[in-house]
């Protein structure tokens, strides 16, 4: 009797577990991004509620991971994402190299700025993430202004830049600020104590709480907590990092027209709106950006912000990663 | 509901047939596979390549790091273990029982949580012990630093010491006092008596719980992820999930992990023999039954401080970083003060009912749990059942295969069920529960084979012959005699499996895909992620669901038994 009961106990925990992943009446869509669950959480919620047809799940985590996600996915055969937004901007590129993306152009095009050059609609800017200083209020009374101020005694041994490994923001950055200054900057950091962190929430996370006094921050990371009441503050120094993110579909997912129906939307104007109220720039010129979060504008942004070799970074990936870590761990 | 159907069904040959087909499709192949993709290169055997894994710099560091935390977590784990099974067993100490108990409680925390807390506790710059130190008492800096090899340590320490002082009170308490006295009569001292018989009577007990404590720290995620990774202390097991999440997942980066699960492997299986010698060698007939109670020993006036010592001891490892947890998973954010504004059940609310990615975690692992948990149980049986009681040739074999995980560190169970089942052979599980599924079965086997051929051990033979004679078929016979009288050894391997599967983090790291996180993975991605309240949060709902599964499982034994 009792086994009895057990064994269909365990008919029942299969089948549930079956049901779990096989339930399929809507339209589906899955989206591989390396945002925070508070910017695509409220995208998902806004996107469902004009979309009830279409069922969607998001993989929220880390570029490096997603990308290493996706190649295993090719490895065995299927990819599983339908649409990819993530920071990583090179990876764009070589996927596209590699005809794994499909040619989209957004029906709202005219009213989107582009910042990536050779643009064909194998992928479209979603948002001009900023990345800047973030650095813990209670402990550092007087706000750090250029990027060398973090090698300053100040900040010894209490500066922190995620791992390139695996966050596509801090890759860019270390490349960009490796190719604008050298990177003997790195080093300079290094020396004065400066640690590589995990994802980029987690140095932003760690900062918060005086673990760390400072970090390089991803703009709506932190006003995010700077909103919870976190004691932060968000500052630019002159040269600005400006990193585009950018939304791809990839080629033939079976979901195509849902994924068409999701870029269509974070590219709308509600889409950006929502965006740009997490305090990040919009790619729109008719979004407004909250004033309290005090971001630069976006034409000011991208006339400060440093410039960008798309082609020459995705050569150097591998070895901007390796450098870098190399650096950080002596 | 008794009238089976009269089948061919049930001979040994099918059945040893099934168990074998079962191990080999479960443990057998994604082991195989391992070594075989470690040393077979586009085709052919290739050393060159492993050796040049080997060389890396960040191998041999990652297993040196390994090799100094377990021995380091061995050796502390072994000393507290010992005193306070010592402690408890053998001395007058005040509420004796409660305290036993008490002690075996860091075993139902997952070490990984533990690592959090202390994390939050212990971080040099913020850590809340520290900023006592720092902001109240005025001190110039942080009195310890968590994210350091000492760091580490201690919290393994803490979460592990159990192996040991689970054998070690077992030993002492079956110990027979009779020579203990007999010494004493002979007018040995205390001193004497404790170096020259207590000692070498439960050494073996001692080193075979260390050597538990090895094995388990050397394959230890959790910990060193939480702590190491960002001063660059990293073991063999997190460098493995670097490579597989980090380096753009191509071939080569699994095939190096497949390297560094071989290294693993080896090294585990070094602490095994090293474990199976001492056995071997301790075999003292001595130990047995419980004839008379031993002698206490009066600690006077150290009665009281050593009890206020256990019972800090407890504050200090249990309450404070559970407390820690909770309370943290109730900030607004990271950082913020604990003052009643700041404080809030918004995190709770939002990981139980409102986000997918919590919701789906926690789901995942109960039905993983539950899954692994029936479906070993049942294979355990029959398994067993085919190693103890039937005369099959070759049944070695299986007994080799089922034990084959126990002694397996998760990260290369994970690795093998990665290339066996993601597509290569036909049947693609990747990203999906089942992957996950598998691997427990896999990795837990080893459990339900242990607790079920203890109880079919028990069991006669002549029971089931005497069935088989007054004309019950073999399934007859296992229904209505050997599953009944084996139920309780069927029942302590489902909860010995649920548990552990319910925290599984090792594992599951490897395997998750976007829909198939488990609490563990959810709980480490999140802080990895920066979301350190809504970790908090995720953590302590997840000890309440682990505490209430142990209640819950005590009240449907006991009552079991007495009904």
């Amino acid at each position: 009797m009792r086994s009895m009961k057990m064994l269909s106990l365990l008919t029942v925990s299969l089948l549930l577990g079956g049901l779990s992943l096989g339930a399929s009446a809507q339209q589906k869509l899955f989206v591989y991004t390396s945002m925070k669950e508070s910017m695509i959480g409220e995208l998902k919620t806004a996107f469902v509620k004009k979309h009830p047809e279409i069922k969607l799940d998001f993989q929220s985590a880390g570029a490096g991971k997603l990308m290493a996600k996706i190649a295993a996915e090719r490895e065995s055969g299927k990819i599983l994402a339908d649409v990819l937004w993530t920071s990583e901007v090179p990876d764009f590129y070589q996927m596209k190299s590699q005809n794994l993306l499909m040619q989209y152009v957004p029906t709202e095009i005219k009213s989107l700025l582009n910042p990536l050059p050779d643009y064909d609609g194998s992928f479209t800017a979603v948002r001009l993430g900023t990345l800047g200083i973030a650095y813990n209020t209670r402990l550092i009374k007087e706000a750090p202004k250029t990027w060398a101020d973090l090698q300053k005694p100040m900040f010894k041994g209490a500066y922190g830049i995620a791992n390139p490994a695996l966050s596509g923001t801090a890759y860019m950055s270390v490349a960009v600020l490796s190719k604008t200054f050298g990177w003997s900057y790195f080093e300079a950091l290094r020396a004065n104590g400066a640690k590589m962190g995990k994802g980029s929430g987690q140095v932003v996370d760690d900062t918060a709480s005086g673990d760390l006094l400072a970090s390089l921050a991803v703009d709506y990371i932190t006003l995010d907590k700077v909103d919870k009441g976190a004691t932060l503050a968000l500052v630019y120094p002159p040269e600005m990092l400006v990193i585009p993110s950018p939304i791809a579909i990839i080629k033939n997912s079976p979901n195509a027209e849902a994924a068409k129906k999701f870029v269509d939307f974070v590219l709308s104007k509600d889409g950006q709106t929502i965006i740009a109220n997490e305090g990040t720039l919009p790619v729109r010129a008719d979004v407004k950006i909250p004033e309290r979060y005090k971001l630069p504008p976006v034409d000011e942004a991208v006339k400060r912000a440093m410039k960008i070799d798309y082609q020459q970074i995705m050569a150097e990936k591998e070895a901007t990663i390796k450098k870098f870590t190399d650096i950080m761990q002596k | 509901m008794s009238t089976a159907k009269d089948s061919r069904f049930g001979t040994p040959e099918i059945l040893f047939g099934l168990s074998v087909a079962v191990l080999v499709i479960v443990v057998a192949v994604p082991m195989l596979l391992i070594f075989f993709n470690a040393f077979w290169v586009d085709g052919h055997f290739n050393v060159a390549d492993v050796v040049k894994v080997l060389r890396h710099p960040e191998t041999y560091k990652a297993l040196g790091n390994s090799l100094v935390l377990s021995v380091g977590v061995t050796i502390t784990g072994t000393i507290v273990g010992t005193f306070f099974a010592w402690l408890v067993t053998r001395t007058d100490l005040p509420f004796k029982k409660s305290m036993k108990l008490l002690f075996l409680v860091p075993f139902m925390l997952p070490a990984f949580i533990g690592a959090l807390a202390w994390k939050m506790l212990l971080s040099p710059r913020a850590g809340y012990i520290n900023r006592f130190f720092m902001d109240v008492l005025g001190f110039d800096g942080p009195i310890f630093d968590i994210y350091t090899y000492a760091g580490i340590i201690l919290v393994e320490t803490m979460y592990l010491f159990p192996f040991v002082f689970i054998q070690v009170s077992g030993a002492l308490e079956r110990m027979d006092p009779t020579l203990e006295e007999s010494a004493r009569i002979s007018g040995a001292d205390l001193f004497t008596i404790t170096r020259k018989i207590t000692i070498p009577l439960v050494l073996p007990s001692i080193l075979s719980g260390a050597l538990l404590i090895m094995l388990y720290s050397m394959a230890h995620f959790g910990t060193v992820a939480v702590l190491g990774i960002e001063t660059g202390i990293y073991n063999i097991p997190t460098l493995i999930y670097e490579k597989i999440h980090q380096s753009a997942g191509s071939f080569d980066s699994i095939r190096t992990a497949t390297v560094l699960a071989t290294v693993l492997v080896i090294t585990a299986a070094l602490i095994l023999w090293l474990q199976n010698k001492v056995l071997s060698k301790g075999r003292y007939q001595i130990i047995a039954g419980k004839s008379f109670r031993p002698t206490e020993l009066k600690l006077r006036g150290l009665r009281v401080p050593l009890f206020v010592f256990c019972l800090l001891y407890i504050g200090f490892t249990i309450v404070l970083p559970t407390a820690t947890i909770f309370m943290v998973g109730g900030l607004k954010t990271y950082g913020l003060p604990f003052t009643a504004e700041n404080l809030t059940l918004a995190n709770y609310n939002h990981i139980l009912f409102e986000w997918d990615l919590t919701r789906d975690a926690i789901w995942n692992s109960i039905s993983l749990g539950l899954s692994s948990a029936l479906v070993t149980m049942f294979a355990g049986v029959v398994i067993s059942y085919v190693i103890v009681k039937m005369k099959v040739r070759g049944k070695g074999i299986l007994e080799f295969l089922g034990m084959l995980p126990f002694s397996v560190p998760g990260s290369v169970i994970a690795l093998g069920v990665i290339l066996a089942w993601s597509g290569k052979f036909g049947v693609n599980l990747y990203n999906t529960v089942w992957i996950i599924l598998l691997a427990y079965i896999a990795r837990y086997m080893a459990f339900s084979l242990k607790a079920n051929s203890a109880a079919l051990e028990q069991v006669h033979d002549s029971l089931v012959e005497a069935a088989r004679a007054s004309g019950a078929t073999m399934a007859q016979a296992l229904r209505d005699i050997v599953i009944p009288l084996v139920r309780p050894g069927m029942i302590a391997a489902f909860f010995l499996i649920f548990l552990p599967a319910l925290r599984e983090l090792t594992v599951s790291v490897l395997l998750y895909g976007p829909t198939t996180r488990t609490i563990g993975v959810a709980i480490y991605t999140l802080n990895e992620d920066g979301e350190t309240v809504y970790s908090a949060a995720l953590a302590g709902i997840a000890l309440v669901i682990i505490v209430l599964g142990e209640v819950l499982i005590k009240r449907l034994v006991t009552g079991k038994n007495n009904s």
